[in-house]
């Protein structure tokens, strides 16, 4: 157990230091980038409220996908399920008018709804026909993208405005913050908690793991693995669209073009990153809610474009995850030398 | 008689704590058959893969033809003329025979295409040579396992090796096919090559080889010549007590039928007639002993008796129920099965050892259930698992630990557990000692006996004739998915199950 | 007969850069590498071509620089892949990922931009007209006359096919997918041919990036490969990384890619016709899992 910290730790540390030396390169001071990084993301209440608010759909698409992955499903599908979800918790917004308490209910369960719908077709398609949810959930982010972006130009735009975007959703499910914090952040903590709860409480959540490990094992043992592979699809539906809907409630308040740009794939990235362990989703989803937002921050003095935080985010993942497992052989090789010293004559 | 190869002192630790290979010194001579032998992690096959440049030594010295070598890759071995014929065969069976013989060596033309006309010119010169009856042009996945082997060793025999290390090379072969693999072993022994080889055949390697070297647990325990010894001295060296090699098994009356199939046919996706027919019964009290070279039905016979396939036609009756088209946790409330590979079917090796261990209990027994049937009750789980690891006397630092943390033996020994607890009357056994350390497969015949006293009824399929004599009361031959045999244990022997096995009938009388 | 050639070109079109892309791929698919790589790959590439275009002024520097680019992603991949033993799949994704940060962060550094750089210094490879081919009634307007990146591709096909099929390398290649132990104990090492094969795979996918930005179209958008990596993924697995398969394959998308074009005309939102390959896809997909699904049963 110790050495899953010890690596995380030595991975952001060696790509930190990959980072600055890309930065030098480009003729930066990383001294001073990093230390904008942590101002604008960590240095205050204010910078700490809006980095913990954008973690919230990094760690739920996180979350969607690290849970698929544990156990079996190759949901790539975030992306799509998250705009399907702030599509559907949208269109509530705008034609549901209920007292606060309510409307915010009832556009959360629509924006679950909209992520385990689009999730479901990927789950039916492969119970039906064997089509593999790898390359279904990768079609369906394409046409998903597509198909919000007709809605939003279409049937719900807002005709007084000058991009397609739809209008604003009804003030009672706008998400309130509490001082600096938005409301939003709770959802995303309840979400972990339930979920932590399920996958490693409930019954079905032991099938999943144990699904996700080794399916014909758990197949022997009588699990239903088709029933199985459909609840995970439609939870972790449910979770990346929750995503797209809360940023919705808590941000725009409205469908614009573009919204929720990368925050689907980063969750992929955090789901790999934190080998789809839950807890370590949360942690890492606002570590790189922390480098994004610093990084918009970090634009307004520096002059270093934000996008360099993508190519650090990558670079994190990669040594992150090989640093993980060059640890592992390297400790192993070195308990055998030293057995093997004992022995020699 | 000069030595062609020595081995000094030689260690090999495999991390984080094996010692496998602990300050071994051996040599072999030239025009020798040199048996090493030992039981399951005595380490031979782990010496023979540092002598080859597999596996890197952590210390010691190889001497071959007097001078130092030290082989870093395969490439380098066979450069030098030393092969070796691993147990599980390792070719590629989409290419044919002559492909898989050339590989890495092919002569070309030019725009490095590869030319095929002397190719196969080349490889038939060899199969002609050292008289191997192969075809070079089959595809090795649709040869039998014999010839697969002759492949194997013809593809050594092509680039010019004069020594050559076989790994249990009998394994896959059937009692009929080992003479003629003795044969040419002899064969090329008698032109001057060193045959080296690893098994744990004692009959076998008293036959073929000229100088026997035992192992145990890691060290060499004596190198004897193998006409001034004999079996009983060679297991001895190889366990370190007198072994006792007959049976154990007390009088037994079979009682009531409790697993049952009738006319079980199966095809498989590519319409080949995998199962043909097949009657088989076990009653309770009673062990019936599924024998066959592996591939001629017995894993569809497996499958399909546990849910993993559907017949096409026939059924399959559990103490009179019908399961033939039952979902298997269904079946799993009826039947224990304990399968082939441990690490593919049996367990989950990275979950921990208490979640392996409640595998199907958790669905079962209404004690792992709380709050209407949704959450799992961990508290009984733990003390389940505590349970298993007493009655089964698993050896296990935590039950929290991974399951890759036990041994071969103590992970046989948590899955027979759990399956046992299961209390089912009917058990399915799929090689359960393949793998295991004398000691675990003792264990593990003493289990299944005792199921036997307990009254359940166990249906064994194992690839070990002497295990199958050993435990069974009758004894079923499959071949070529059809069940041509159906015998008490005491009224055939070895030799007839090994002939029907290969032939599918009997010998002519 | 008009709409007839101009959507036989709109499938020629669209069917190059997956064509390329998954002939690149192929390789990696029989050496048995996972590859997701492509859609990064070809994003650098074709980042890298408008970037040797613009400032070097020649097309065939930009092919040169799309392949550049394309390599060193390919080289990042062998590093933590082959040499560092990290998961294909995540290794893949991450490339993707860099992929687009990469090129968006340097576009706006190297451009002054942001969305999209399209410039007039953009040289576009040209298209090559056949002297008597293409006065040919109505063969000659399709066979003549496409921009030189489709020819290549079509010779790529057939190289491609040779080097896999008919030669030593190929012979090797193929065993380190079919059984790696295997050709690793034949003395042919299969970390090395699995990075010929990834390098191999770099140099295609950078031209069809290539002629995406410099042939398509000329400009290079944010993230303009729009999942044309995954589609020949898809092309890969479903003819099993046959070469002619892909060739065919890919006609099929670049013909749904033209036919959304097509159907614009018949006031389909264009959003709608812009789902027409993913759809295509997930189509052929159904096709090949019930046939896979008959096999196995």
């Amino acid at each position: 157990m110790r050495n899953k910290w010890v690596s995380g730790l030595l991975g952001v540390l060696v790509a930190l230091l990959i980072g600055a030396f890309i930065m030098l390169l480009q003729g930066f001071n990383p001294l001073d980038v990093y230390a904008a990084l942590f101002q604008f993301s960590l240095g205050g209440l204010s910078p700490l409220a809006t980095t913990a608010k954008n973690a919230v759909p990094l760690v739920l698409t996180g979350l969607s996908a690290s849970i698929a992955f544990a156990s079996g499903p190759v949901n790539l599908g975030q992306p799509g399920q998250f705009l399907m979800g702030a599509l559907f918790a949208t269109v509530g917004g705008l034609y549901i008018h209920l007292p606060p308490v309510l409307e915010v209910t009832v556009l959360v369960l629509l924006a679950m709804l909209g992520g385990a719908l689009w999730a479901g077709l990927a789950a039916l398609l492969r119970m039906l026909f064997n089509m593999s949810e790898f390359i279904v959930t990768l079609m369906l982010n394409m046409v998903a993208d597509f198909f919000t972006a007709w809605a939003i130009a279409g049937p719900f735009m807002d005709k007084t405005a000058f991009s397609p975007m739809t209008p604003q959703i009804d003030q009672a499910g706008w998400l309130p913050s509490i001082g600096n914090f938005n409301t939003t952040i709770l959802f995303m903590l309840a979400a972990v908690g339930i979920s932590w709860f399920v996958f490693n409480r409930w019954k079905a959540g032991y099938e999943w793991r144990l699904s996700g490990q080794n399916s014909l094992f758990a197949r022997l043992g009588g699990c239903n693995i088709d029933r199985n592979f459909v609840a995970v699809m439609l939870f972790t539906g449910a979770l990346a669209g929750l995503a797209g809907g809360l940023l919705v409630m808590a941000g725009p308040h409205r469908f614009l073009k573009g919204l929720g740009a990368n925050y689907a794939w980063d969750g992929v990235m955090i789901a790999i990153v934190a080998n789809n362990g839950l807890v370590a989703t949360l942690l890492y989803g606002f570590f790189f809610s922390a480098i994004q937002t610093g990084a918009l921050g970090m634009e307004l003095i520096t002059a270093v474009p934000s996008e360099i935080s993508q190519v650090l985010q990558a670079v994190l993942v990669l040594v992150i995850v090989a640093s993980r497992e060059a640890l592992a052989v390297i400790l192993d090789r070195r308990e055998a030398r030293r057995r093997a010293k004992e022995r020699a004559v | 008689m000069d030595d062609v190869i020595r081995l000094e002192n030689i260690v090999k630790v495999y991390p984080p704590s094996v010692v496998a290979v602990d300050n071994v010194s051996v040599s072999f001579r030239k025009g020798e058959i040199h048996a090493v032998v030992g039981e399951n992690g005595a380490g031979k096959s782990t010496l023979m893969k540092v002598l080859y440049g597999l596996v890197p030594r952590d210390g010691g010295e190889i001497y071959y033809q007097g001078r130092p070598v030290h082989f870093r890759q395969a490439g380098e071995a066979i450069a030098a003329g030393i092969g070796m014929v691993h147990q599980e065969i390792l070719l590629i069976p989409e290419y044919t025979v002559w492909q898989n013989i050339v590989l890495g060596q092919e002569p070309t033309r030019f725009a490095d295409q590869v030319d095929t006309g002397k190719a196969r010119r080349l490889v038939r010169q060899k199969i002609d040579e050292f008289q191997f009856n192969l075809d070079p042009d089959a595809l090795v996945g649709e040869i039998s396992v014999a010839a697969r082997q002759k492949v194997e060793i013809l593809k050594l025999l092509y680039r010019n090796v004069s020594v050559l290390i076989l790994d249990e090379p009998t394994a896959v072969l059937t009692p009929q096919e080992i003479p003629q693999l003795f044969a040419e072993l002899g064969r090329l022994r008698d032109d001057g090559h060193t045959i080296l080889f690893i098994s744990h055949r004692l009959d076998e390697v008293l036959t073929l080889s000229d100088r026997v070297t035992v192992m145990r647990r890691g060290k060499k325990i004596d190198t004897v010549d193998a006409k001034t010894t004999s079996k009983e001295e060679l297991a001895r060296m190889m366990v370190g007590r007198d072994v006792v090699l007959t049976s154990q098994r007390r009088e037994h009356a079979p009682g009531e039928v409790v697993f049952e199939v009738e006319h079980l046919s199966y095809k498989d996706g590519e319409g080949r007639q995998k199962l043909n027919d097949i009657n088989l019964s076990v009653r309770a009290g009673e062990i019936v002993g599924v024998a066959g070279v592996e591939g001629n039905g017995q894993f569809e016979l497996v499958n399909a008796v546990v849910g993993l396939i559907q017949p096409s036609t026939g059924s399959i009756r559990v103490q009179g129920k019908d399961i033939t088209r039952a979902p298997i946790l269904e079946r799993r409330k009826l039947i224990s099965f304990v399968p082939q590979d441990r690490g593919k079917m049996g367990a989950s090796l990275n979950a921990s050892i208490l979640e392996n261990a409640i595998m199907t209990h958790h669905s079962l027994n209404p004690k792992f259930s709380r709050w209407r049937g949704l959450l799992l009750d961990y508290a009984h789980a733990r003390r389940f698992t505590d349970g298993l690891e007493k009655q089964f006397a698993v050896s296990m630092a935590s039950k929290f630990n991974p399951f890759r943390s036990l041994s071969g033996g103590n992970q046989q020994k948590v899955i027979l557990g759990r399956e046992l607890l299961l209390d089912s009357v009917f058990v399915l056994l799929d090689q359960p000692t393949r793998g295991l350390d004398v000691g675990s497969i003792e264990y593990v015949h003493q289990q299944v006996l005792r199921m036997r006293d307990e009254n359940r009824g166990v249906l064994l399929v194992s690839a070990d004739l002497e295990e199958l004599f050993l435990l069974a009361d009758r004894i079923v031959v499959m071949h070529r998915g059809e069940l041509v045999a159906d015998k008490p244990v005491e009224q055939t022997s070895l030799e007839e199950v090994g002939y029907l096995m290969l032939e599918g009938r009997g010998a002519a009388q | 007969m008009r709409i007839l050639v101009g959507l036989i070109n709109g499938m020629i079109a669209g069917a190059t850069p997956i064509l390329l892309a998954a002939l690149g791929g192929a390789f990696t698919y029989y050496a048995g590498i996972f590859n997701i790589a492509m859609e990064g790959m070809m994003l650098a590439g074709a980042f890298g071509a408008v970037v040797g275009s613009y400032f070097l002024h020649s097309w065939v520097l930009g092919i040169v620089l799309s392949i550049a680019f394309a390599l060193v992603l390919a080289l990042i991949f062998i590093l933590f892949s082959v040499v560092l033993h990290t998961d294909e799949f995540v290794t893949g994704i991450a490339l993707n990922l860099f992929a687009v940060g990469a090129t968006t962060y340097l576009m706006r550094q190297t451009f002054d931009v942001k969305g999209v750089f399209a410039n007039a210094g953009i040289v576009p490879i040209p298209r090559l007209h056949i002297p008597l081919i293409e006065k040919i009634p109505f063969l000659g307007e399709v066979l003549s006359g496409q921009n030189l990146m489709v020819y290549i591709a079509v010779i790529a096909v057939i190289a491609v096919n040779f080097l896999i099929f008919r030669t030593r390398f190929g012979m090797r290649l193929r065993a380190a997918g079919y059984n790696a132990a295997c050709l690793d104990s034949s003395g042919v090492s299969t970390a090395r041919m699995r990075t010929a094969a990834l390098l191999l795979c770099a140099v295609l996918c950078g031209l069809a990036g290539a002629f995406l930005s410099l042939g398509y179209v000329t400009l290079f958008a944010e993230n303009m490969s729009a999942g044309r990596g995954w589609i020949s993924l898809a092309a890969i697995i479903l003819v099993s990384g046959n070469p002619t398969g892909i060739a065919v394959i890919s006609l099929l998308f670049g013909f749904s890619d033209g036919l959304g074009l097509l159907l614009q005309d018949y006031r389909v939102p264009s959003q709608f016709t812009s789902m027409v390959p993913y759809v295509a896809t997930l189509i052929a997909l159904y096709f090949y899992s019930v046939k896979e699904r008959k096999r196995k049963a």
